[in-house]
């Protein structure tokens, strides 16, 4: 049995007769999008996945933010596997012993059309990839995909599968095949060899806790849900920490830079283990009982990172696209997954249509993209996820910040309050950092943020 | 010639509520243990051998027709999921077996069947079978031939034995999975599959034995030798070690690792365990 890998190789194949319209490589949100669409269109799909289910090798402790769908699914909320609504957001930068929280609520997320929620992820991709089947798409489940077909010009055609006879031929093959995606791999739409550089290690457990607890230390009720989001809780490991309230059980973890983890010779699970005893986590966990744990890679190089989205006979989405967005407090994949699925499927569906499915057939889909928030988004904050990353933000600013607030806070009567320069001043020469640092970090934020 | 492959489905990834004795199953992760694709896979074979025809069928409810549209990519001939209970049932085994035989149409040569499901099964299913077929049965195999109008078997044995069988049909087989591994369907097959209609025969219902409320698993009880002594009062006292001078039990709760850690070493010292 043959898998794809970094070697696998292209077959040219002779001309032969569509097995479908078009083959979607991979049954995650974007697989499913671009298939539910390419059905809807009337189009035949087969919808490829590895694992025996969608969702079966998903790793995902985030949050869906499921407004995209009102475009695919109407009133989505009353049908999608929602564990909670995220009503309550916090951005925690922390130190070993010290935690600034920046903490905001709203019931407005907790009804329709609400913004983001909680969500186990063999739920929804096996809830969207059902109705992808249910518009006409055939899933082909634990199928690997090993290899690409093409035509002597050298356009793709189809792809090969690890099972016998295993060839599909198709007009045109969308690739959602993951974060390592070998088939854009071999395709040869990575502009850049420095894969490793852009690339987390998200590390996740999950930890049952009754639902009364859950709402009593979160201080939510009902459906409501709470997202944490964590600045220096990795050892100065480029990365942060999450931790997410389901219904009955709470996800935590970190992410990090696999360069970074790499050098510093650690193990995640000891980051987690740290994470978790730190006094500000603590309280909220206690008691949990692990029920699960894993790791997945990321794509969180941004727009810089993102490989060539279409070629001849075949597109790029999700993933495989690098189409995760992790700028700082914006931190969002499955959207930018569905979102790009849907044009591509839209895209697949014109091109089929104008009989025109060569690099330029299909070039409606970078047109859709761009006008749309998928690219919008990921062009405005192409600086931030390297800012976010970097060294400073990682190792000296959340000692700097927690510092200026302790000193902010504190008491140190009978001396005299001390100015808020001075504080800074003292803040940033305790944690070393420049001011020229600090101005130009600030200006390439405020950049991004424009 | 009718070559049954009798398949259990069920949860492999069951989870049980350590409080309640629950079971949570999930239809994404039920289907075919590995004891039933082998006995699948040994059924297909025996088909070809004899030129006869495979019929997949399972006692189960309509998710389980996803289990029979992969037996059918893989290449049986028929497939037929008889009307079963939605949830697990406690049972010996003989409803089962009676559903399982009224649904089929045709008497069946031979049927094959996993050892054991993953999900605590007794494995009594198959010998049921027998008796309800008037089969001969060979039962927990580890090779399963078909040649010369019969069927060649190795049955593991205690003690690392190994028993040679030959039988004739009708015969009813259960296998182990062993080194048996489903055959890969075809991709053609598998698109095919995807969208088979599965038939459903209703053989009535299942008067299955209920075995009380469900309770968390114990394990069972552990035989110790009886302490000597011919009085009973000195049999107590041993049993319970009651004046017996001992350090109590104590019931820490350090607050940190690192108290923990400090307690684990003071004890081990103080046991002459540790320097």
């Amino acid at each position: 049995m043959t898998h794809a890998g970094p070697d696998s190789v292209s077959t040219v194949v002779d001309e032969t007769t569509k097995t479908f319209d078009v083959v979607v490589v991979g049954a995650g949100p974007a697989g499913s999008a671009a298939a539910l669409e390419v059905a809807r269109a009337g189009y035949s799909v087969a919808l490829v996945e590895r694992g025996p289910f969608p969702g079966a090798k998903n790793v995902y402790g985030g949050v869906v933010y499921g407004r995209i769908l009102d475009e695919l699914v109407p009133r989505w909320w009353e049908r999608m596997p929602v564990q909670r609504w995220v009503t309550r957001r916090a951005t925690m930068v922390m130190t070993p012993t010290q935690a600034l929280t920046l903490d905001f609520r709203t019931q407005d997320w907790g009804k329709p059309p609400y913004n983001g929620a909680t969500a186990h992820r063999a739920d929804l991709d096996s809830w969207l990839a059902e109705l992808a089947v249910e518009a006409g798409a055939v899933l082909v489940p634990s199928t690997v995909v090993t290899g690409l077909l093409r035509d002597h010009a050298g356009a793709v055609v189809g792809v090969r599968t690890d099972r016998p006879d295993g060839d599909l031929t198709a007009g045109v093959v969308i690739a959602c095949d993951g974060v390592n995606s070998f088939l854009a791999k071999e395709a040869g739409m990575y502009r850049t060899g420095h894969e490793a550089e852009h690339l987390t290690l998200g590390v996740k457990q999950t930890l049952a806790l009754p639902r009364e607890a859950i709402e009593e230390r979160f201080a939510v009720s009902g459906r409501d849900g709470v997202d944490i989001e964590m600045l220096g809780c990795t050892r100065g490991i480029p990365g942060g920490g999450f931790l997410y309230t389901n219904l009955d059980s709470v996800s935590i973890g970190v992410v990090l830079g696999l360069t970074g983890v790499s050098k510093a010779k650690t193990r995640p699970e000891e980051l987690i283990a740290e994470l978790k005893r730190h006094p500000a986590i603590a309280p909220l966990i206690k008691g949990g009982e692990q029920i699960e744990y894993s790791a997945h890679l990321i794509p969180e190089g941004g727009y810089r990172a993102m490989p060539e989205l279409i070629g001849d006979g075949m597109l790029v989405a999700g993933d495989a696209a690098a189409m995760c967005l992790a700028a700082g407090i914006w931190l969002e994949g499955v959207n930018f997954a569905l979102g790009a699925g849907m044009y591509a499927g839209r895209a697949a569906a014109a091109a089929l249509k104008a009989g025109d499915v060569s690099g330029q057939g299909l070039a409606g889909y970078r047109t859709m993209l761009e006008r749309s928030f998928v690219l919008a988004d990921h062009r405005k904050l192409r600086d931030l996820p390297g800012l976010v990353l970097s060294d400073r933000m990682q190792q000296n600013y959340p000692g700097m910040v927690c510092d200026l607030v302790q000193g902010l806070f504190q008491v140190d009567n009978p001396l005299p309050k001390p100015g808020l320069r001075t504080l800074l001043r003292r803040s940033a020469k305790d944690n070393g950092v420049r001011w020229r640092d600090l101005v130009r970090d600030g200006w390439t934020g405020m950049r991004g943020l424009r | 010639m009718l070559v049954v492959a009798a398949l259990r489905w069920s949860d492999q990834r069951a989870t049980v509520d350590p409080l309640t004795g629950e079971v949570h199953s999930d239809a994404r992760t039920s289907g075919a243990g590995a004891a039933d694709r082998a006995a699948l896979e040994h059924a297909l074979r025996i088909a070809e051998a004899f030129g006869g025809r495979c019929l997949a069928v399972t006692v189960g409810p309509a998710e389980a027709g996803e289990m029979l549209r992969e037996a059918l990519a893989a290449g049986a001939h028929d497939a037929l999921r008889v009307e079963g209970p939605a949830a697990t049932v406690a049972e010996d085994g003989s409803e089962t077996a009676r559903l399982l035989l009224d649904g089929l149409q045709d008497r069946p040569d031979v049927v094959v069947c996993g050892d054991h499901s993953a999900d605590r099964g007794t494995g009594s299913t198959p010998a049921f079978l027998a008796q309800r077929l008037g089969a001969c049965q060979a039962l927990g195999l580890i090779e399963l031939t078909a040649a010369d109008g019969a069927l060649h078997a190795v049955r593991r044995l205690d003690g690392g034995r190994r028993e040679r069988l030959t039988f004739g049909l009708p015969a009813v087989c259960s296998v182990e999975p062993a080194d048996t591994v489903l055959r890969r369907a075809p991709l053609p097959a598998t698109i095919a599959a995807r969208t088979a209609e599965i038939p459903v025969a209703r053989a009535g219902s299942m008067r299955y034995l209920r075995a009380g409320t469900a309770k968390p698993y114990r394990p069972r009880a552990r035989a110790l030798p009886p302490p000597p002594g011919s009085e009973p009062h000195q049999r107590m006292l041993a049993l319970t070690g009651a004046l017996v001078e001992r350090t109590p039990p104590k019931v820490l709760r350090p607050a940190t690792p690192e108290d923990a850690a400090r307690e684990l070493l003071d004890y081990l010292r103080r046991h002459g365990y540790a320097p």
